[in-house]
């Protein structure tokens, strides 16, 4: 029998108010590891919660730790670096790898190019 | 244009300096779409089929997090919200398969708390763990008026048996109802019993 209780209704959008990221996509992502059969409630929230803690941990360092290219903003470099630099964020760095510009790269080629044929 | 990471030995190119630092690097191209992660060397690791996925948190709520983190003047580059996004997943897979193994090692099927905690101080997000203890009490506590959780002693036919007169406002009946909680599983565990929980009556 579905009890419809304000008191109980209030209580779940407590517990909502608690994470600001979708549970049941923190699920899928989940669940797309190998082996992983079920996952209790406690540990989809416990996910959740620190993916929330993470970002702002991230978002926060890199900000802080950037490149010097730009103060007081944060972009990719800021976060490839801190991925290098940082223990905890080393996991990242696969997919962080630095990015260098098409032009700038033909163009350290170019002047290796040059140093060979300087005898 | 190839990403091939052969192509890093800063002895054979002779460059110096921050492009070599990381030991890999990417070729960005002109126009900058920023997420195009053209590296594609693999590590061997089984999780590369996985992430072929792209399974995503919504960028809407990873930037609003994002913005909320850094000081309220500060800039984020769409590039950088997108990337986040991508971290996010990983971050959650690591997590995730950490957890799993010792799972695994344990002989047990489903993931718990405990599980992920344990994976977290493993891979060094330690400093999360105490912070997450105490939401996850918070979250009990919003939850436990909850159907669906069996945190007192209530069977599954007792609530169908009981009428609504013999009941305080929070009773578990162990049976989800109604889609309210649509990500809420059932299942039984060892709560502590908080102090301030309203007793069921039994008349």
């Amino acid at each position: 029998m579905a009890q419809t209780n304000p008191g109980k209704d209030s209580q779940a959008s407590e517990a909502k108010k608690l994470i600001s990221l979708p549970t049941s996509r923190v699920r899928l992502i989940m669940k797309s590891s190998p082996d992983v059969s079920s996952i209790n409630q406690d540990a989809l929230f416990l996910t959740t919660k620190a993916t929330e803690l993470f970002v702002q941990h991230l978002a926060l360092t890199s900000f802080n730790n950037g490149s010097g290219r730009e103060a007081n903003s944060l972009d990719y470099s800021d976060l490839a670096k801190t991925a290098e630099e940082t223990d905890t964020f080393h996991f990242l760095t696969d997919i962080l790898p630095k990015k260098i510009l098409a032009r700038d790269y033909l163009e350290s080629l170019e002047q290796l190019q040059d140093e060979d044929t300087d005898f | 244009m190839d990403g091939d990471s052969s192509t890093t030995d800063a002895s054979q190119l002779g460059i110096t300096g921050e492009y070599m630092a990381s030991g890999h690097y990417v070729l960005q191209p002109q126009d900058d779409d920023g997420e195009e992660n053209m590296n594609d060397h693999e590590d061997g690791g089984t999780k590369e089929n996985y992430r072929e996925q792209d399974i995503y948190l919504p960028i809407a709520n990873v930037a609003r997090i994002m913005k909320n983190a850094v000081p309220q003047t500060g800039k984020i580059a769409k590039d950088a919200k997108e990337c986040v996004q991508e971290c996010v997943s990983e971050f959650i897979s690591f997590i995730t398969s950490e957890a799993s193994e010792r799972c695994h090692q344990e002989k047990r099927k489903t993931i718990n708390g405990e599980d992920i905690l344990f994976a977290m101080s493993t891979l060094g997000f330690d400093m999360y763990v105490d912070p997450l203890k105490l939401y996850l009490q918070k979250f009990r506590e919003a939850m436990k008026g909850e159907k669906g959780i069996a945190g007192v002693a209530v069977g599954e036919s007792l609530g169908e048996d009981l009428t609504e007169d013999s009941f305080t406002n929070q009773l578990p009946t162990g049976i989800i109802t109604d889609g309210q909680q649509q990500n809420v599983m059932v299942y039984t565990t060892s709560y502590q019993q908080i102090p301030t929980v309203q007793q069921i009556q039994f008349s």
